[in-house]
């Protein structure tokens, strides 16, 4: 009977043991890190944007935990990937609400997943906050889904603003068949007709082609005054700035920011020459952005798709300082509002903010001219900025 | 083979023979293979809890579906066929177009027709259409057979892939169609998850039963043999190629079931839901499960299913490669299945 009764007793001290260390876990709870949910396509179409966007905000999050994190706590990033399709972001985003339990998720990098958890962050107020969708869709996406970077939209108006300024009236163009590409040339057509000009000859290709030169030869064919290049990989672009030339081309060539990324110049060579791009870019006089691109190469030992990277890493800041003003990161309408409110200067620009439908407003274009070889280094990435778009 | 009859041939004699139990289960890949898959499966829903086990279900059935269909094809006809993934894309995007009542702004692409259907009206469509073009495939391809047949597969997810993305004016090519309908059935809307899974799971069970009829019909009987020799079955005074036709169709139109359950799940689709690399997983699934089982089919989905999700819970990765890791590993895995059990983990039949 002792026996029983030592136990009975050994059992009650265990159980209160219990739940005084699980009261102070409770109450130590509140101290723990924020946490945020990340969704990038790491692998699949898009693994290079993803895997940039994953490894800028890293970059952020271990200088803002190093500096003490936000109000003392730390933040902590829970990665999921997306691989670039709609139902993988689906289940994605169903492991970071559900498992996890976050309310707020930076990404994605492609927007057809952003385009597939977005109903459903919509519907449960989940915040959905990316760097590097670009599709313009997204605008329409709902309430609490925002982004920094600038729609296709935006890019192919200015580019077709660019084309009539610098005198082109007869165009060719030739896109890969994705959301972006497309996008950037249905925008950039629709903009170039609008001011008068001509589309004398168009060509797509699905993604993977390498040999461009009947598709080029069309183009040629139709005596355009220039031809507009929109790839979504960097080695599909590269090869038609290269065929191109081969083909006996000499006159101007534009392009999105794909066709002249690290890998299309290295395979493009002398060819890319004197090639026009139209995109969002760092402005050199940035103090705060060659700083954070010094800082991804310590690190990672390479800079690839600068803008982007900046936009990712900005994400960070911008989910820190609302954190900081909400306290809790459960709280999705009151980051949401806080996002509508926020105005920001950082990597990707000075004092951009959110218009209603979760735009960024403030970030504009700028046209990029490709050096030639001998001049391109890994600093200038092979080009120089030739100044912002002209807006009409 | 009729479904599940060695689980539960095996049960029986467990059930009058209590000891029996290990003698018999020690050396069954099979058994064992069974309850790690079905084992796992049940853990990870109790320790990762209802919501998530909801979404990973419905992914699950939706693969099932599509596995049992193939299954029938590849497993008892024998037809290697790696073009299934164009007839879920079919039904993908009959349902999508059908249903879907999103207005886009006209400037970024063409104008696509919205017809905004209900989902009960789209869906025979869905099904119907999948069949019709697997008729008219299917016709084609009777002549080809072995590794022809492969190509000639090949060659159709190909096709298949390239029509959704390039006939802009219906499918709006990459930018993929918004706001797929939700099944509704009177005022009951299957908006919730839990639903959406509860008929998943009878649109599976659904599938199950057709397949199972038919394996264990005299007609089914048929389909083995064009597997095991084509020219004897002929000799017989059997046309194998309107056998091959019948349950091509018939395959394709379970497929074409799944992917209209796929659009309306998740509600938006593009493109890069039906890439060849989906088909060769799809494959990889039939065989990993098991050829020539409908059992097999719905584990091997289940195993892939599992696998896949289950990998996100690896703890200790560095988050950068956190994706890349888990397809490494992934990998691996089924090479090594295949490596020690080339005729997946409940089938008796070999490739």
């Amino acid at each position: 009977m002792m026996g029983i009764s030592f136990i009975k007793r050994l059992v009650a001290i265990t159980l209160l043991a219990v739940l005084v260390m699980v009261a102070a876990g409770c109450g130590e709870e509140e101290k723990g890190p924020f946490r945020i949910g990340v969704m990038e396509s790491v692998t699949g179409a898009g693994e290079t944007y993803g895997t940039v966007a994953v490894q800028a905000k890293q970059l952020a999050v271990d200088e803002i935990n190093e500096a003490g994190g936000i109000n003392g706590r730390l933040l902590e990033l829970v990665v999921e990937d997306s691989k670039c399709n709609a139902q993988d972001a689906i289940t994605a985003y169903n492991k970071l609400t559900d498992v996890d339990e976050v309310k707020i998720i930076l990404g994605t990098s492609c927007s057809g997943a952003m385009l597939g958890a977005a109903p459903l962050a919509e519907r449960e107020g989940v915040v959905m906050f990316s760097g590097l969708a670009t599709n313009p869709d997204i605008a329409e996406a709902g309430d609490y889904i925002f982004r920094t970077s600038l729609s296709d939209a935006t890019v192919g108006v200015d580019t077709g603003n660019v084309l009539w300024a610098d005198g082109i009236r007869n165009l060719a163009t030739i896109n890969e068949s994705t959301d972006y590409a497309e996008g950037v040339r249905r925008t950039t057509t629709a903009q170039f007709e609008k001011l008068g000009g001509q589309i004398v000859a168009a060509e797509s290709y699905p993604t993977d082609t390498t040999d461009f030169r009947t598709q080029l030869s069309k183009l040629l064919n139709a005596n355009p005054d220039a031809v507009h290049v929109a790839s979504q990989a960097e080695a599909s672009g590269g090869t038609i700035l290269k065929q191109l030339r081969e083909l006996g081309y000499d006159g101007p060539i534009y392009a999105d920011v794909v066709p002249i990324g690290t890998t299309a110049l290295e395979i493009a060579g002398e060819a890319a020459t004197g090639v026009k791009a139209i995109t969002p870019d760092l402005d050199p006089a940035n103090a705060k952005a060659q700083e954070v691109l010094a800082a991804f190469k310590e690190k990672y030992d390479y800079v690839t798709l600068p803008w982007f990277l900046g936009s990712a890493y900005d994400n960070i800041y911008i989910t820190a300082e609302c954190l900081k003003k909400t306290g809790d990161d459960q709280n999705a309408d009151g980051f949401r509002d806080c996002l509508y409110d926020i105005t920001w200067s950082g990597t990707i620009g000075d004092n951009y903010s959110f218009d209603e439908k979760g735009e960024v407003v403030g970030l504009a274009n700028a046209v990029l001219e490709v050096l030639p070889v001998a001049e391109r280094t890994e600093e200038n990435g092979g080009y120089r900025v030739l100044g912002a778009a002209p807006s009409n | 083979m009729s479904i599940a009859s060695a689980p539960i041939r095996g049960l029986q004699e467990v059930a009058r023979d209590p000891r029996s139990w290990w003698r018999r289960s020690k050396g069954s890949v099979e058994l064992w293979a069974n309850l790690i898959v079905l084992g796992w499966a049940l853990v990870f829903m109790l320790w990762r809890g209802g919501g998530f086990a909801v979404t990973v279900g419905s992914v699950f059935a939706i693969w099932a579906v599509l596995a049992v269909s193939l299954n029938l094809v590849v497993g008892y006809t024998g037809l290697l066929s790696v073009g299934h993934i164009g007839f879920f894309g079919i039904g993908a995007y009959a349902m999508a177009v059908l249903t879907s009542s999103a207005s886009y702004e006209q400037l970024r692409t063409e104008a696509i027709p919205t017809f905004g259907w209900p989902f009960f009206a789209a869906l025979p469509i869905s099904v119907v259409l999948a069949g019709l073009v697997a008729l008219v495939v299917g016709i084609a391809f009777n002549r080809f057979r072995d590794d022809i047949y492969v190509l000639v597969s090949f060659g159709f997810a190909v096709i298949a892939f390239t029509t959704f993305l390039s006939w802009r004016s219906l499918t709006r090519g990459a930018f993929g169609i918004h706001q797929v309908a939700r099944p509704a059935i009177g005022p009951l809307v299957f908006d919730g998850e839990l639903e959406f899974l509860a008929l998943l799971l009878v649109f599976l069970g659904l599938a199950v039963l057709i397949s199972w009829l038919i394996v264990t019909s005299s007609f089914g009987r048929v389909l083995t043999a064009i597997r095991e020799d084509e020219e004897a079955i002929e000799v017989f005074g059997y046309r194998t190629t309107h056998y091959k036709l019948a349950i091509w169709v018939i395959s394709a139109m379970m497929a074409g079931l799944a992917g209209a359950l796929l659009a309306s799940w998740s509600t938006f689709i593009d493109p890069n839901s039906f890439v060849l690399l989906e088909s060769v997983l799809l494959v990889s699934i039939v065989i990993l499960g098991g050829l020539a089982s409908i059992w097999g089919s719905l584990l091997g989905a289940l195993a892939f299913v599992m696998l896949e999700e289950g990998m996100r819970f690896v703890p200790f990765l560095p988050s950068e490669f956190i994706g890349q890791i888990r397809q490494v590993i992934l990998g691996i895995l089924l090479v090594l299945l295949m490596l020690f059990r080339p005729q997946g983990l409940v089938g008796r039949f070999k490739l």
